[in-house]
């Protein structure tokens, strides 16, 4: 019951399927090899997991190091329960293109928001230009 | 690794390849290259960066003696030297690949590091086509066998398999199903071919298998080597084998924290031989190890093993707690786990290697005085521990024990004294440590003398700068009772005890001696200032009876004082102490202190009573009184009253009852429910009434007579 501290609490995970997401958004799932101090991540047979509305598709990945500092959170896969999903499994390129549709849905009305606010003569900073934490 | 560009004029480089027989590489151009100075830095600098990676990623000793500073940095200063060393200009093997090819058309003379490819393109930014730049994403997708699409993640023919089984259940398994010996062929021949054409042409990142990607030249140390890339590969290829993922590349032990088992007293010392590292499993394979021609025999140390060096001394010698220990040993004994059978990855890392980051995370975590350095969650802890031992014996009855943190045990260190002062000499010996770098002298404080401060407001500013000196010897005394509560030796407590006594005196006689000049009474001054007040209320506690009574005694008698010049209205703080020292005391004492009440103060026609019923403080302090007396009497403990008590203690209350029921009160701190019952036994109905309306309208409830 007692837990170790800090990144030492990551050695039980090793060799186990998990699921990472990065800071960038974007969702690994691989089986954890290796870790050190600063949790930077050894993922084996790693996979990029793209969800777009229900559905999802996979493009394998290899090996991936992460760079602790990168990671949101990550967590165990459950093996039994990875394959009952609601989730739809798709090709690539259907993911892809649902992203790329979506992206663009999202950059539209970002462009109207814009618009729309600039016309009333206010300004939202971007993102990009604050400083994240 | 330093330098990015190096700038190399006048020049000839041959075309930059890998050169084939790279552990025959010597850096002897480095030394003889002081034409640029520059160079000559940042080569010294290689070697720095070098040494240490020798000592993390570890070289053979074979390479080590003629090589310690190779590096593919010495690629470019070896291109670039003078002094012709036919093995360090390696004639360009036709099919070997080369990162710095890829710049091959636009130099003489310069060259620039290698570019590496970045691996993610923009994803679902531009149209369809640039979609499927991302080679993972084609070689997925059915139907495009482009070149193009070869990324590192694919061309491994070993794992072409795993593809396939992506969208099976196996795919922890995948590495097991047999290998396809065509597949491998077919890219053997057409891709690796291919690609090792283009990316002499610099278009595409040369070609290499999976495991660590030696062909970014900073990867791994292996790189630097220069290895027979493609050669090797090949050779791989026909090797195929089901088993073969697990072993030719098994990856570099990073970290063998094996030097700090050295360390004193701390951690275990398992005598493990150096060598654990996994060797390849078939002597075909070992020669695929990049560069080395034998597999690494050297143990290699971590770049901890500085840290954990610094460690050593002066500090505390760091010791498991028993717990860890027991995890760490339990962890040991775990014979030398077999690898699991399904999965051949599994010992990728070692136990060394988790050991080590168990014992990185420890030390951060080394404290004397866990209490004081993590208050939080000590505090947290405690608390949730007691909320379930108050669970467990309301009745639940199950003992869970909250999860705690592991954290390491560190066992006291002798303190140190950092200045030694030899017998008869004339001043101290200097000892300069890391914590106390120079204590030559002692700066001795000068004492003013009291006369020149005539100012009360410096007075006022002196003594609260005591009471701050001495709220460190209070906080230690708590800390110390705190403690005694936890510590099971009884020595240790009988220490603390005694530490605890000593300061609680300390305390009392500094406190007591700041009394303004114009006052001759103890602990006044201090009680006027609201720190003073406060500390004193701290204090109460941990006095002996007779102390704590002075200081109630004191109270009592200055209450005008104190209640005048109570401005920021902080003497409630001492309620709660002098309630715990009047629930104790005698009749005799209480019928002493109430006296006090009742008598005339020396220069005003009022009594005590009588300005206490304007004041919160001193309202509440009458009634605890009271309250006290009438429990005392209503209780059959056997009294020893002095002479003259019960009618000094009849008389008062008569009094306090005139007081109380024509004055208008205030609203006490606390109004004791025996107050009526007192007052009922000694007094009329209709006064009893009266009192009762009286106290009410102060405090907003009814006072129950019980």
């Amino acid at each position: 019951m007692n837990y170790m501290p800090g990144t030492a609490s990551l050695i039980e995970d090793i060799d186990k399927k998990h699921l990472v997401l990065l800071r960038d958004g974007r969702t690994l799932i691989g089986i954890l090899r290796s870790i050190d101090q600063f949790a930077n991540l050894v993922l084996h047979q790693t996979v990029e997991r793209i969800h777009v509305g229900k559905k999802f598709g996979d493009i394998p990945r290899g090996i991936f190091v992460v760079r602790g500092e990168n990671v949101v959170l990550l967590g165990e896969v459950d093996l039994d329960k990875e394959y009952d999903q609601i989730l739809q499994r798709v090709s690539i390129e259907e993911i892809l293109e649902e992203q790329r549709t979506e992206q663009q849905a999202k950059q539209e009305s970002e462009r109207l928001k814009l618009q729309a606010v600039k016309e009333r003569g206010l300004s939202i900073p971007k993102a990009d230009t604050l400083d994240d934490f | 690794m330093g330098c990015t560009f190096l700038e190399k004029t006048g020049e000839s480089v041959p075309d930059a390849s890998w050169p084939e027989n790279g552990d025959q590489w010597s850096d002897k151009g480095e030394e003889e290259d002081d034409e640029c100075e520059l160079l000559q830095e940042m080569a010294e600098e290689d070697e720095e960066i070098d040494l240490y990676n020798e000592e993390t990623f570890g070289l053979d000793e074979a390479t080590s003696g003629d090589n310690p500073a190779a590096d593919p940095m010495d690629l470019l200063l070896l291109c670039s030297d003078n002094s012709p060393t036919p093995q360090s200009s390696p004639p360009p093997p036709p099919i070997s690949p080369s990162p710095h090819s890829s710049h091959s058309p636009s130099r003489p003379g310069s060259r620039v590091w290698p570019h590496t490819p970045t691996g993610r393109p923009q994803r679902g930014r531009a149209g369809r086509g640039q979609l499927f730049d991302d080679p993972a994403v084609v070689k997925t997708v059915e139907g495009r066998p482009s070149l193009k699409s070869l990324d590192s993640a694919i061309v491994d023919c070993s794992l072409s398999s795993y593809w396939e089984d992506l969208n099976s259940n196996t795919w922890m398994m995948a590495p097991q199903k047999s290998s396809r010996p065509p597949v491998a062929s077919i890219l053997q021949d057409q891709a690796i071919v291919g690609v090792i054409d283009r990316s002499r042409h610099g278009r595409v990142p040369p070609v290499s298998p999976n495991f660590l990607s030696p062909m970014r030249p900073f990867s791994t140390s292996r790189g630097r080597r220069g290895p027979p890339f493609v050669g090797s590969f090949n050779q791989r290829c026909h090797y195929q084998n089901p088993m073969v993922p697990c072993s030719p590349f098994r990856p570099q032990r990073l970290f063998s924290p094996q030097q700090q088992y050295n360390q004193p007293g701390g951690f275990l010392s398992p005598s493990r031989p150096p060598l654990s590292t996994p060797m390849p499993h078939t002597p075909k394979l070992m020669h695929l190890q990049f560069g080395t021609d034998s597999p690494r025999p050297a143990p290699f140390y971590s770049p901890s093993t500085n840290i954990m060096q610094g460690f050593r001394a002066p500090g505390p010698v760091a010791q498991f707690h028993p717990q860890h220990k027991r995890l760490l040993s339990q962890r040991q004994q775990r014979p030398h786990r077999k690898p699991v059978s399904w999965d051949p990855y599994s010992q990728i890392m070692t136990d060394k290697e988790k050991e080590w980051i168990i014992r990185l995370q420890m030390i951060q975590l080394q404290s004397k005085n866990p209490h004081l350095d993590d208050y939080y969650y000590q505090e947290y802890y405690q608390r949730i521990e007691a909320k379930l031992a108050e669970e467990e014996i309301l009745g639940d009855r199950l003992k869970k024990e909250p999860p705690k943190l592991t954290t390491p045990y560190v066992t006291k260190a002798l303190s140190y004294i950092p200045v030694v002062h030899i017998e008869g000499s004339l001043g101290q010996v200097a000892v300069s440590t890391c914590f106390s770098p120079r204590r030559a002298i002692d700066a001795v404080h000068a004492n003013t003398s009291d006369e020149e401060h005539r100012d009360t407001r410096r007075q006022r500013l002196e003594v609260l700068s005591t009471i701050e000196k001495l709220y460190i010897v209070l906080l230690e005394v708590e800390e110390a009772n705190k403690m005694k509560a936890t510590v099971s030796d009884k020595d240790e407590e009988r220490r603390l005890m005694q530490n605890i006594k000593r300061k609680v005196d300390q305390l009392y006689n500094e406190l007591r001696c700041t009394n303004l000049l114009d006052s001759g009474e103890e602990f006044i001054s201090c009680l006027l200032i609201s720190k003073g007040k406060s500390m004193l209320a701290r204090l109460l506690p941990f006095l002996s009876p007779d102390a704590s009574l002075h200081i109630l005694s004191v109270v009592t008698k200055n209450l005008p004082v104190l209640m005048s010049k109570d401005t920021d209205e902080a003497l409630p703080v001492l309620y709660p102490s002098l309630r715990a020292v009047i629930d104790r005391l005698a009749f005799s004492q209480l019928i002493r202190n109430l006296k006090e009440f009742t008598a005339t103060l020396p220069d005003s026609k009022d009594t005590r009573l009588t300005l206490a019923c304007q004041n919160k403080f001193g309202l509440s302090l009458l009634y605890a009184l009271l309250s006290q007396g009438e429990r005392l009497l209503s209780s059959d403990l056997p009294m020893e009253p002095s002479i003259g008590d019960f009618e000094t203690w009849t008389d008062t209350v008569f009094h306090v009852a005139r007081q109380l029921s024509q004055t208008t009160l205030v609203e006490p701190l606390l109004l004791p429910s025996n107050l009526l019952t007192l007052f009922c036994r000694y007094l009329d109905k209709r006064t009893v009434h009266q009192l009762k309306n009286n106290m009410e309208s102060a405090t907003g409830y009814l006072a129950v007579a019980s």
